[in-house]
């Protein structure tokens, strides 16, 4: 195993810790492999989870929290800052001592439809992880299995079955089962019900919510639906061009959200009530090109309230009491 | 574990038999929609004359090697004047087959119109107006309508636009074909006065531009410029801001709210968001199944949901002012649609089920004027829908 952090304490409570976090991919590079220009998809993003939570993260396509939850779980290579996932910084494992990490710590996609391998059966997609990393002796793996559908609300003769038989919400459901298996800690769900009717969205949220609470999981739920975030998190990060903006417990960003940008999303989702009449703030223009991203603020192109200050200099993200992580010039009096 | 014998499965031979069947019905329709046809004989009369829409028990059958896949089954409902019509429902109930059968663009040989008729009110370039029933129109005739008194708005901005042509080359396309005699100068200056319409910023600059050089939104925008380059008298719009993020999303939605005053048509919109709906439509129509099962005024359906289906979407639908702790879900799957039951369809996940919904499939029931559901619990016996 690599370095144990020293401090115990840390162990016990946080799960997991993201410290500046950045991502970058290269688009253009000299013929000696030097990058000249490169796009920088997470930048400097920090916070800590607590077992057992869920933390959301919001925002609009191309910010960059899918790259998050794939950098989170090693799948893409971080280009610097930390990873410490249960007290082990997992930053700089190699992929050998990553194999023991990996069981810990689990995704599951957005698209069940191409997500799951066509030429096996749903016996052998679930049976597979659990060989594998041995999770259980090899006679009572198909014992584990069965319960396991079970528990994620699959029939028990869907086991020699292929997954092209079944719905969008039942191979959403092999998905949480095949995540599951290896008994992982984290779980990463990276826009799980985006594919989904309304209908079978519900039964999706509250199995994974039944989940958590039965195998004490912690999740990191990445979604653009501000409601269901709401729904399903304790603690919330809003995402803008590759940093978070704003980040805190749910009560304290959905009573009192203080960035302009997330008091923006919030306004601009549509409440299924006619008689509602919101101040709707909505915002000009669209999402700059992340390769060329504007200086300063990078918020300010888009934002009502923006000043000479925001166009020059880079807020810095702040606790404004309670863990209420805000990065804004306006607040900084 | 028990094996259960899986029921989608078909034998060779009934898949054989299943084609030699739709084969011949499939050249009955087929035939009948080329033929060639006088106008008279797709005239037809509106039954209010302020209607500028109406479907009137439409069909629409897909012919599958599994069977027939009846996607739009029985649907009817009316667009009147200057009103936007929302149509709500989730993946695979019709809502869509719906919008391309009022098209005509239902692909065949496999899809087919099969019954019912759309009457359409269109206005003639002369100022007199004449009722098309659009089912019944040969396909030969049906440019009267489609893209000039019907114009339609689709999904994907993506994928709708062609990728090698300049923007303003699409756009006066429109132009020319609606207006021959038209010059190139005209065509222009109607294209640049719609793309400013639709509140483009550097409207000649996006004229020379091609579809790439846009980001999802402004090709969304270009979408809805070309769909109102020919005036039309009813949009369709068909999920028109799915593939878009939420606050480009609000963009899109304010825009709509805001040309529906300015043009004097009206707009059927198809989605999946009841917020949507609940925010731009005046009436609204829940699809489930390929049948209309409740459609009213847009407070009645949100404040007086009376369909158990209608009642179960609203509250799976998690809110940002609601605090409950799991979310209400309707259990089980929408039926598969080669072999429906014949009893009511919701049956199976409905939970208030009495003795009568497992005989015939409910008629529609008028409960306060205008707002009608499809559903025995609120059947009277001397009402017929």
């Amino acid at each position: 195993m690599a370095e144990v952090l020293n401090n115990e304490n840390q162990k016990s409570e946080n799960i997991l810790e993201v410290r500046n976090l950045r991502k970058c991919f290269p688009l253009k590079k000299t013929m000696t492999g030097k990058v000249t220009q490169e796009l920088v998809a997470v930048d400097d993003v920090s916070f800590t989870l607590k077992a057992g939570e869920t933390l959301g993260i919001v925002g609009e396509s191309g910010c960059g929290k899918t790259t998050l939850g794939r950098t989170i779980l090693k799948l893409h290579k971080s280009s610097g800052g930390k990873i410490i996932f249960d007290g082990v910084d997992i930053t700089d494992l190699k992929p050998k001592q990553m194999r023991e990490i990996r069981k810990q710590m689990q995704i599951i996609f957005q698209d069940p439809y191409s997500s799951l391998p066509p030429r096996s059966t749903v016996g052998g997609i679930l049976s597979e992880p659990v060989s594998v990393h041995k999770i259980v002796p090899k006679g009572e793996v198909k014992d584990y299995v069965l319960d396991l559908m079970e528990k994620c609300g699959l029939r028990d003769y869907y086991y020699e079955r292929y997954p092209h038989e079944f719905s969008g919400g039942q191979r959403q459901r092999i998905c949480i089962a095949r995540a599951l298996s290896v008994k992982p800690k984290l779980v990463i769900c990276d826009e799980p019900v985006s594919a989904l009717d309304v209908s079978i969205q519900a039964q999706i949220i509250n199995l994974l919510k039944q989940l958590q609470k039965d195998m004490n999981l912690t999740y990191v739920f990445i979604s653009h639906d501000l409601s269901v975030v709401k729904f399903i998190s304790d603690k919330i990060g809003v995402m803008y061009l590759g940093s978070m903006v704003e980040f805190g417990t749910k009560e304290d960003i959905f009573a009192n959200p203080l960035h302009p940008y997330t008091q923006a999303l919030f306004s601009a989702i549509p409440q299924p009530d006619p008689d509602l009449k919101m101040n709707r703030i909505i915002l000009k223009g669209d999402i700059p090109s992340p390769a060329n991203p504007p200086k300063g603020c990078r918020f300010h192109t888009r934002c009502p309230y923006a000043t000479d200050k925001c166009k020059e200099e880079v807020p810095e993200y702040k606790d404004y009491g309670n863990g209420h992580f805000v990065a804004c010039h306006l607040l900084q009096k | 574990m028990s094996k259960i014998k899986n029921a989608n499965r078909l034998t060779g031979k009934e898949v054989r038999a299943i084609a030699k069947q739709n084969k011949k019905i499939i050249r009955k329709l087929e035939a009948y929609k080329n033929r060639k046809a006088e106008e008279t004989e797709y005239l037809g009369h509106m039954s209010k004359p302020e209607n500028i829409l109406e479907i009137d028990n439409l069909h629409t059958y897909f012919f599958t090697e599994q069977g027939v896949v009846k996607a739009v089954n029985g649907v009817s409902f009316d667009i009147p004047k200057n009103t936007t019509v929302g149509v709500v429902g989730e993946s695979g109930c019709g809502k869509s087959v719906t919008s391309m059968s009022v098209m005509r663009l239902i692909q065949g040989p496999t899809g087919q119109i099969y019954s019912g008729s759309i009457r359409f009110n269109a206005k003639l370039d002369n100022g007199e107006t004449k009722v098309y029933d659009i089912a019944k129109m040969p396909m030969d005739d049906i440019h009267k309508i489609r893209g000039n008194q019907i114009a339609m708005i689709f999904q994907e901005p993506m994928t709708s636009l062609n990728p090698v042509f300049t923007i303003g080359q699409q756009l006066d396309e429109v132009t020319f074909i609606n207006h021959p005699e038209a010059t190139k100068e005209d065509a222009k200056a109607k294209s640049l006065e719609m793309l400013d319409l639709v509140g483009i910023a550097m409207p000649e600059r996006v004229y020379d531009a091609y579809p790439h050089e846009l980001s999802g939104g402004m090709r969304q925008r270009v979408m809805i410029s070309m769909a109102l380059a020919s005036d039309p008298r009813l949009i369709i719009a068909d999920e028109p801001t799915t593939a878009l993020d939420v606050t480009i999303q609000a963009q899109i939605l304010d825009l709509l709210r805001d040309l529906k005053t300015r043009i004097d048509g009206s707009i059927m919109l198809i989605t999946h968001d009841l917020g949507i709906i609940a925010e731009m439509a005046d009436y609204v129509v829940v699809m489930y199944a390929g049948r209309v099962i409740e459609k009213g005024p847009v407070s009645e359906i949100f404040h007086n949901p009376l369909h158990p289906y209608t009642i179960g979407l609203q509250k799976s639908k998690p809110t940002l002012n609601s605090d409950s702790d799991t979310l209400f879900n309707i259990p089980g799957n929408v039926p598969n649609p080669v072999n429906m039951p014949n009893h009511c369809y919701f049956k199976e996940r409905c939970g208030k089920c009495i003795g009568k919904c497992s005989g015939e499939y409910p008629q529609m029931f008028e409960v306060t004027p205008n707002h009608f559901v499809a559903c025995h619990l609120y059947g009277k016996e001397d009402q017929n829908g």
